[in-house]
């Protein structure tokens, strides 16, 4: 077994920095401590883990970001996914490290060397600073990318005893323990007795020790590859015309549909993309309510958007994404759409259609929201509840006006009559002023005999603010 | 001599007799939406309204209690299956609190807003005829511009979707012909209520002056509100007797 260890020393840094930053010193903040500098702070005289108001007076053109964690492991998820291109065994050694196995891929790379040089470039290419290091196990290797000591290959083992105590990931009481007893280098713990360490430390540093060194088996989980498709069509004759497009992309389109079936996923969104022979391609995305497989629908779905996209006078290559997949739960096809049970596929069918062609804003649903101002009594909702929910009892016990008017219509109160009210709405007075509410809310008669819902608001103007229809 | 005696006979007192009067009150394929007021289940062809085809609405304005006389309907249709309710091209926003009181799921609402005449007569024929409506409420923004055979294609798509399909209109579109197989035409009345008129309907003659009388949920508000502020007021009591004692 040889594993590859890349650590990524400035992650952190890396996924939050942008242009604007580059050319002054930057640090990464946890809990007001520095945690990470780059190299211009640390030429500063910025030291890892002081106070972020010192960092600022030792370098007044310091920038500083908070740490995100969150960001830092979709990150590394991201170049776990790139890696996956070296071998079929990569693994995430969080927060900041990735590991991959690389004996079966040396044949295909010719050799250790060549094989760390184009890890290092892809990483490289990707913008990160990374320390790669080789070693039989998997800790090993870590360790050795941790401390920065990955520089000879062929003797990782020999290395490891010289690595700092720190590269070991151990809980600080015992790191703080050992370096009491004048331990601070792995060489010396390992020359001590398993058995004797093991009655005065815990069994985890035990274990260690035996995966370090491969005594005792390091299984790491590797990642799943996400599955992708992508695929593309070059035409030997541009195409002019929308219409003759059809014919190309029904091909990538019944492509997909087997690619998807095979692995019994749906794709929630398309993008095609129609490019010119010279230029930059157009971008069409197509989004489904539900997740869909059938080539027929994502013609159809996509046709009914084609009449209104922007594309290139002369087309030569197109291709075709799938984006957003989901594994399908397994279910018959629709055979009599009017059965009731099967008027949910009929419901997203039909938003699906009206989505494509008038927009995605302009199918909705509605969904009762739990708050005195009318405005915000209710709320827009996806066209399609991913599951039903049940709508909670209608607690409200004055009567509400079916058609609402949004915003509010000012009016002459002249011209009401008033039948009912007032029923005051005072809220949200402990919110901004803008959000807050006084009003008195009137049923009133209109001149066409309409029950309309009025109100007064603190500067005494009327307002009309719905129908009861 | 029995059938001259039978002749006799005034024909109110035959047994068995067919009379035309009759036609509407025979529910014999009794599978219309019951509209929740029986004077005008009585006079429409299914028992109420029709499960699938257009019915036209034709009312001057907007808010006079056209919905409050679907809402009994529509409750019912949202209670009962899983299609939705799909409102194209509604004049204002329907207010999803009020909705719920009224019984209506708000989770069965579809609402599309279509930014032109065209755009809003095609959701409204897909709506009809994708089968996922139970029923479907059409507002078109020039409804002058419609003509009879678009009026065809919605009842052909209603049909074919079993949707029941109603279109708003102005009362001016009473003189036009119409393939709708319901026409009725709504005003308001001093006291709340519908004066609704039969313009067409199927296996029967126009009807005029059917009066409906709406139920707005304003009376007994006022009761409500009072029994609310004595039931605070016992619990107020209930709460600082102890005190009291103490």
């Amino acid at each position: 077994m040889l594993w590859l260890a890349a650590h990524f020393p400035r992650l952190g840094f890396e996924v939050q920095r942008d242009d604007d930053s580059a050319n002054r010193p930057a640090v990464l903040v946890q809990d007001n401590r520095v945690l990470q500098a780059d190299d211009a702070a640390l030429e500063a005289g910025i030291a890892i883990g002081s106070t972020l108001a010192t960092a600022h007076s030792i370098a007044p053109g310091l920038v500083h970001f908070q740490r995100e964690a969150e960001l830092e492991t979709k990150r590394l998820e991201v170049l776990s996914q790139a890696s996956y291109r070296f071998s079929s065994q990569v693994s995430l050694a969080p927060p900041d490290a990735l590991l991959i196995e690389g004996s079966g891929s040396l044949r295909l790379f010719r050799g250790g060397e060549a094989f760390r040089s184009m890890v290092s470039q892809l990483y490289d290419r990707l913008g990160h600073a990374h320390r790669l290091a080789t070693a039989p196990t998997p800790m090993a290797a870590l360790i050795l990318a941790r401390a920065g000591l990955g520089q000879r290959p062929g003797e990782a083992m020999a290395t490891v005893h010289e690595a700092p105590l720190d590269a070991m990931d151990l809980p600080d009481a015992e790191t703080e323990r050992l370096a009491n007893m004048g331990i601070t280098r792995i060489g010396q713990l390992l020359a001590l007795p398993t058995a004797e360490l093991g009655k005065r430390f815990s069994d985890a540093l035990v274990n260690d020790l035996d995966r370090l060194t491969g005594r005792r088996a390091d299984p790491r989980e590797s990642i799943a590859p996400v599955e992708r498709f992508h695929s593309r069509l070059h035409l030997l004759e541009p195409i002019r015309g929308r219409g003759a497009l059809l014919f190309p992309m029904r091909r990538l389109a019944d492509e997909l549909e087997h690619w998807l079936n095979a692995r019994c996923l749906g794709a929630g969104k398309l993008v095609w993309f129609f490019a010119p022979f010279a230029a930059a391609a157009q971008k069409l995305e197509v989004r489904f309510a539900s997740p869909r497989t059938d080539a027929k629908s994502f013609l159809a779905l996509t046709g009914l958007q084609l009449d209104r996209a922007q594309l290139p006078e002369e087309v030569m290559t197109v291709s075709l994404q799938a984006d957003e997949l989901t594994p399908l739960p397994l279910a018959s096809a629709d055979l009599l759409a009017l059965a009731d049970d099967h008027s949910g596929t009929s419901r997203t069918e039909l938003v699906d259609r009206l989505a494509a062609k008038l927009g995605t804003e302009a199918v909705a649903g509605l969904s009762p929201a739990d708050d005195h101002r009318p405005e915000l009594a209710w709320r827009w909702q996806a066209p399609v509840a991913r599951r039903a929910k049940t709508a909670p009892a209608p607690t409200a016990q004055a009567v509400r006006p079916l058609w609402l008017l949004d915003p509010p219509h000012p009016v002459d109160a002249r011209r009401f009559k008033l039948l009912n009210g007032p029923e005051r709405i005072d809220v949200g007075w402990w919110e901004d002023d803008a959000r807050a509410l006084e009003r008195d809310y009137f049923v009133a008669a209109a001149r066409s005999g309409a029950h309309c819902w009025l109100y007064r608001d603190r500067e005494q103007c009327w307002y009309l603010h719905g129908y009861f229809s | 001599m029995t059938a001259w005696a039978t002749a006799q006979k005034s024909p109110d007192s035959i047994e068995g007799l067919w009379r035309a009067r009759e036609l509407p009150r025979r529910r014999a394929a009794d599978d219309g939406i019951e509209t929740g007021f029986p004077v005008l289940d009585d006079v429409l062809a299914d028992g109420g309204w029709p499960t699938a085809g257009l019915v036209e609405l034709l009312l001057e304005g907007c808010g006079i209690g056209e919905l409050r006389l679907l809402s009994p309907a529509l409750a019912a249709l949202s209670r009962t299956g899983k299609r939705c309710i799909a409102w194209v091209n509604p004049p204002y926003l329907p207010y999803a609190p009020a909705l719920q009181a009224a019984g209506i799921d708000p989770a069965r609402v579809l609402l599309v807003r279509p930014k032109s005449h065209e755009e809003a007569l095609w959701a409204l024929e897909q709506a009809c005829k994708s089968g996922g409506c139970s029923a479907v409420l059409g507002w078109l923004a020039e409804p002058a511009r419609l003509r009879f055979t678009e009026i065809r294609r919605l009842q052909f798509a209603a049909k074919q979707g079993r949707a029941w399909t109603n279109l708003f209109r102005p009362a001016d579109a009473v003189r036009e012909a119409s393939a709708a197989e319901l026409r009725l035409h709504l005003r308001p009345r001093s006291d709340d209520g519908l004066q609704v008129d039969i313009v067409k309907r199927r296996s029967g003659w126009p009807l005029s002056g059917i009066e409906l009388t709406l139920g707005t949920g304003l009376t007994g508000q006022r009761e409500r509100l009072y029994e609310q502020l004595e039931r605070w007021r016992n619990r107020m009591l209930a709460a600082s007797r102890p005190a009291l004692m103490r």
